[in-house]
Parts: C-alpha cells; sequence; structure tokens
C-alpha cells in the first residue's frame, strides 16, 4: 500500500465539504454521441459543464458532490459516470 | 474452486454493514468494501429515520446506542399559500400526544456520517473485514453467476455470495447487467444545507417536531412542487438540517434549470417564509452545503419495481434494489430491513451450498411479503401532489399533506404497522421489553449525548436522585417478574386476536377518521396542561436512571 500525501481542496460556495484530489476523471463525454441538448449544464449545481460548439463538456469536476445527475438526464447515454478513485472526491461530515 | 471470502458486502452505508454484521455473527468470512476513505463521509441525506426501522430492523441497532441527533415526535406541515402576505396555513395533526413523547418518537434524526461509522464498527467488531479506498466497478462472472467482485485496480476478490448495497446510483448492478440506469423523473436532487444553530433555542422554538412546508409554484419558495417534491427542515441536536428536492426531469420533455431554480427557492425560503426570517435566521449560521439523489418514484413504477433484486451469486440490498420510500423519502429503514432479510437469506444459501438465482428469490418473496417495505415503496400521496398543483386545487393540496404527513396517514399505515407489531410480538413476546428499553435508552443517550463512542459517562450515577425510582423500573424490566409476565401475556394474547383482523384497519381507519380527529384534537387540546407536567416528570425520570437498566 503506498500513502501519498492527500492535497485538500474546499470552496467557499459549499461550506461543510471537502474535495481529495486524485479522482482521475471519472466522468466523461462520449463527444460523438452528444447532442448538445444542455441538460447536464442544468442539473449539476457544482457547475461542472458547459456547452461549446453544440456539444457538452466538462469544465472541471472541482466541485464534483458524485451524485450521478448528469448521468441520468443524458438521453443519448453520452456521460459515462463512474466513481472518483477510491478515498477521493467530496467528503462531509454534515450529511 | 478457492473463494477468499464467503461474502462480500458492496458499500458501507447504512445496509451494508448490517448485512455484514449478520453475515460475520454467523461465522461466515465476510469483507465489506467502502469506495470512501472513511465509512459515512459520501453518505448526504436529510434524516429522520421513522421508527418502524428501529422496531423491525437489525436487532443490534434497536439493542444499542447508535449516534443520534434528536428524537421526533411529530410533524407540523406548512402550506404556503402565499409567501408575501405571509398567507400560510398549518396542519400539525400528526404528533405523538404528551405525556408518550418526547421519550417515545416517530424516529430519531441522526447525520449520516457518525451513524455508518458507528454501524460499520459493530460489523468489523463481529468479525467483519473492512476494505475502505476502494471502489468495486464490476463483478467476477462466471458461468452466468456472480462469483466476486472487481476492483478499479483490476483487483478480482472472489467470494461465494455478494451483496450489493451500493446505494440509489446501483453502478455495479447495472454494469453487471442486473438493473438499468432509472429514468430522471423517478430521481429526485435533494438540495441539502445544513446550519448550526444553539440548542436551546431549537427545543424552544422546534421542540422535536420535524417542518414540512408545500405551496404553488409561483411562489418559487418551499417546495419546487408541481411535481411531488417539497422542503423538510429538522431540528437536530444543535444543528438544523434542511432539505429541499426536485425530480431531475418533470415530464418526457423537460428537464427544469435546478441549479439556478434551487439556488433561488433557497434564497426565497430563507429570506420570505416568516419563521425561517424570524425564528431561524437570526441565530442560524450555515456549516454546510452539499447535495445527493435518491430514487423516490421507483417504486411507482411497475416495471421498474419488478426489476431484479437478485441473481445467480448475488443478492441487492437497500436503494440499489429501489427501495426508497415514495412518501417520506426516507431509505434507511428499507435498507436495514432488506439488509437483514439479505444476510438471512445469504447464510441460509450458503448453508445450503446454493446460491442459486432460484434459491436466493426467496430474498424477493420476504422483501414483498414484508407490509412496511412495500407501504414505504408504494405511496402516491406526495406523488400526487402535482395534480393539486396543476389544478391549483387548494383542497386537494391540504387533503393530500393531511393524508401523507398529517393524521390522515392512519388510513393506510395502520395495517402494515399493526401487522408487523402483532408479528413480532407473536414471536418473539419478550420484545416488549426491548422496544419499551429501547424509547428509554435512546432519549437518556440523546440527553445525555451518551453514544458508543462518546466519552460523557462518567457522571451518570454519581449523587443522583431517585434511587427508588431505579428499584421500581428494575423490577418492572427484569424478566419473569409476576407483573410484568402478565402484561407480556395479556398483549401476546391480544396480538393473536388482533393478527387476523389487521387488514381491515385501513379501510375502518377511513371510514372513522372523520370521527377519531376531533375527538383526538379535542383530547390533546384538554389534557395540554397536565399531560405537558406529565412529559416533563417522565423525562426527568428516564434522564436520572442508571443507564444500565436499558440495557438489554
Amino acid at each position: 500500500m503506498s500513502i501519498t500525501e492527500k492535497t485538500l481542496r474546499f470552496s467557499k460556495k459549499f461550506p461543510g465539504v471537502e474535495w481529495i484530489d486524485g479522482t482521475g476523471n471519472f466522468i466523461t463525454v462520449d463527444t460523438p454521441k452528444c447532442k448538445g441538448c444542455g441538460n447536464c449544464v442544468k442539473v449539476c449545481l457544482a457547475d461542472c459543464y458547459e456547452i461549446t460548439e453544440g456539444k457538452a463538456r466538462i469544465k472541471n469536476l472541482d466541485l464534483c458532490m458524485e451524485c450521478g445527475s448528469c448521468w441520468y438526464v443524458c438521453a443519448e447515454e453520452a456521460i459515462v459516470f463512474t466513481w472518483p478513485k477510491g478515498g477521493t472526491g467530496f467528503r462531509t461530515k454534515w450529511g | 474452486m478457492k473463494y477468499g471470502y464467503d461474502v462480500i458486502v458492496v458499500g458501507a452505508g447504512f445496509g451494508g454493514p448490517v448485512a455484514a454484521k449478520k453475515c460475520a455473527d454467523a461465522g461466515l468470512r465476510t469483507l465489506m468494501i467502502e469506495r470512501s476513505e472513511n465509512v459515512g463521509e459520501k453518505v448526504i441525506s436529510g434524516l429522520t429515520i421513522p421508527i418502524y426501522g428501529f422496531l423491525f430492523g437489525p436487532a443490534f441497532i434497536r439493542d444499542g446506542n447508535p449516534p443520534i441527533e434528536r428524537p421526533v415526535d411529530g410533524i407540523i406541515n406548512y402550506i404556503i399559500k402565499d409567501v408575501e402576505k405571509g398567507d400560510i396555513e398549518i396542519d400539525d395533526s400528526l404528533m405523538i400526544p404528551k405525556p408518550f413523547s418526547p421519550i417515545y418518537a416517530f424516529g430519531y434524526n441522526a447525520y449520516c456520517q457518525p451513524f455508518c461509522e458507528w454501524e460499520a464498527r459493530k460489523a468489523v467488531e463481529s468479525g467483519a473485514e473492512l476494505r475502505t479506498s476502494t471502489v468495486v466497478t464490476d463483478v467476477i462472472m462466471e458461468a452466468g453467476s456472480v462469483k466476486g467482485v472487481i476492483t478499479e485496480t483490476g483487483e478480482k476478490i472472489r467470494s461465494r455470495i455478494v451483496i450489493d448495497a451500493e446505494g440509489s446510483q446501483g453502478l455495479v448492478a447495472v454494469k453487471a447487467g442486473i438493473r438499468r440506469r432509472y429514468p430522471p423523473e423517478t430521481i429526485s436532487l435533494a438540495d441539502v444545507y445544513d446550519y448550526k444553530m444553539p440548542k436551546d433555542l431549537l427545543d424552544e422554538i422546534f421542540g422535536f417536531s420535524i417542518r414540512f412546508c408545500w405551496g404553488w409554484d409561483e411562489q418559487r419558495c418551499a417546495p419546487p412542487l408541481g411535481y411531488g417534491n417539497g422542503l423538510m427542515v429538522w431540528p437536530y441536536r444543535d444543528s438544523i438540517h434542511y432539505v429541499h428536492d426536485q425530480c431531475l426531469r418533470t415530464n418526457a420533455s423537460s428537464v427544469p434549470n435546478l441549479r439556478k431554480m434551487l439556488a433561488e427557492y433557497h434564497d426565497n425560503i430563507t429570506s420570505k417564509l416568516p419563521w425561517w426570517k424570524e425564528n431561524v435566521a437570526p441565530h442560524a449560521e450555515l456549516r454546510g452545503h452539499m447535495w445527493e439523489n435518491f430514487e423516490i418514484y421507483v417504486g411507482l413504477n411497475q416495471e421498474l419495481r419488478s426489476m431484479p433484486n437478485h441473481t445467480d451469486g448475488m443478492i441487492l440490498v437497500g436503494d440499489v434494489a429501489g427501495l426508497e420510500s415514495t412518501e417520506l423519502c426516507d431509505g434507511v429503514p428499507q435498507a436495514w430491513i432488506s439488509a437483514d432479510i439479505g444476510a438471512d437469506v445469504a447464510i441460509e444459501a450458503l448453508k445450503a451450498n446454493d446460491t442459486s438465482r432460484s434459491f436466493l428469490s426467496r430474498y424477493d418473496e420476504r422483501i414483498k411479503a414484508h407490509p412496511i417495505l412495500q407501504w414505504s415503496i408504494s405511496g402516491k400521496n406526495r406523488f400526487n401532489l402535482r395534480y393539486a398543483q396543476k389544478e391549483h386545487d387548494l383542497k386537494k393540496l391540504k387533503k393530500l399533506v393531511h393524508s401523507g404527513w398529517g393524521l390522515g396517514a392512519i388510513t393506510h399505515l395502520s395495517t402494515p404497522l399493526m401487522r408487523m407489531l402483532c408479528r413480532h410480538i407473536i414471536v418473539e413476546p419478550s420484545i416488549l421489553m426491548k422496544w419499551s428499553k429501547m424509547f428509554c435508552r435512546y432519549y437518556f443517550n440523546w440527553h445525555h449525548g451518551r453514544f458508543d463512542d462518546s466519552e460523557s459517562l462518567t457522571h451518570l450515577g454519581k449523587g443522583r436522585e431517585g434511587q427508588e425510582d431505579d428499584a421500581r423500573l428494575r423490577t418492572w424490566f427484569r424478566p419473569g417478574q409476576l407483573f410484568t409476565t402478565m402484561v407480556i401475556l395479556l398483549v401476546w394474547i391480544l396480538a393473536i386476536l388482533i393478527y387476523p383482523l389487521t387488514g381491515m384497519l385501513n379501510p375502518s381507519m377511513k371510514i372513522l377518521l372523520p370521527v377519531i380527529e376531533p375527538i383526538y384534537t379535542g383530547l390533546i387540546r384538554m389534557s395540554a396542561p397536565w399531560a405537558g407536567r406529565l412529559s416533563r416528570r417522565r423525562v426527568n425520570r428516564v434522564a436520572n436512571r442508571d443507564p444500565s437498566l436499558f440495557e438489554v
């Protein structure tokens, strides 16, 4: 087992939550499948998505809370949703 | 064939540890795998765990000291007609009357993280192995049967059976082809805020009641209704939990702009809702903001409801099996109960050396025969709110709110609740003592902040008054004591007599509600001063007891 130093991130926007770095790109958009409907942009409370040139694109996953909303609403199944690497991603004591 | 483990449990949320503990207690080599670094830190909810979870769920929770934030003795429904003018109606009919409350409760509020951690610790103490920071990505499939799991690093861990308690997204079950991704109209996004607030103010303002708000869309306020969702506020020990939720899709074509909408509604609620503005806002400090999805309306969709909850070598428990309550939006009792049943079946299967789908179908049978589980995933009051909203029909809205979260709940809850109470009493009459002790112990623990992992035990028992009361209670709780035995016997006979009639309870309550309601509210009003005093006395008595009295 390797012990690596954890990098924690916080956001003023979402108090009480911290993010552990090293998640990897756990959500990806299969661009050819995307029709640019923008559903993912509308449901993402962490504002991870944007539409550029008629396609959804992940700006960054910094504030992602791994809820899967984007995955659920993608009618084209263009969003590939997996969990971030074990022991990384968001965490909170106040859930 | 070599197996590393007898049982692998995927996920250490509310359900996983229950299954893991039971399997470990049965002497099975059990591994629980959790993707977060520390158990519970990715579990989010607004949480009153309803009482049926504690009464009919796993014994170790009922008989233990889990960390709870506050008992709940009632629901106050605010029907917001015009928030600007403060035109709000109240339905507060669903209350446990004093003097019984707050010792007796409808449920207990809790933060997920410490609760899940407490459960997982119990499982580990029973001998289950816990591996954190590990993501299960798939199952090992051999000859059409699940033979273990595959982790993100590609590691294969073999087991004779897998219990999947991964939560509502169900990525492993979807990947393994057992279930499909849920359609967005069945999924609700719960936007959760946590506010710090002094305990004495919470005691005074909220007491032990939770608050629900229901209203019209054009209020742009509580709740983002129209689609059967609402706003719920829970008092915790020294904080408030606030959740409003909205389905991800409201009709076949329309996905609402939830980012904009939920933020706007939260602003409106906290700045316009009179009781929030006046009583909460000046004292509350925002401490947390997070969110999570839950599969609220899966139970109402026949096709989704009949998706498999087991396959060869694998059992699905809790949210991944679609067991979220459609009305109360709670999933914890269902996770506990299904995990308990799932573990039973897994143990039986391993004993019989048969983990085939046909053997495991007894899990499905027991889930379908469970009155509380079936009741919880089929309530339609919340869903039907959308029609009241669409027609702007206040009468209908009030009726649905009353039926869902007011006294009208007895028209659909009486039968399943009484059926389960009777079943438990008939099988194990002494459970009455366990329940009785549970209520006292939970209140005692809450009152003193005394949980398994807390350190504030020392002051108890020193210089206490009321040793006589201790003695009296000790006699009452002593097994074999004549009076206690007579009471238990009497209730046991009653349970046997009532059980065949429980099916008639709901229909009779429907007829009797108009009669019961005024009598009930009248009695509560009349007895209030006396009952209040008695309640305080009862609280003092319980809080001053020797805690060993309440141990099972």
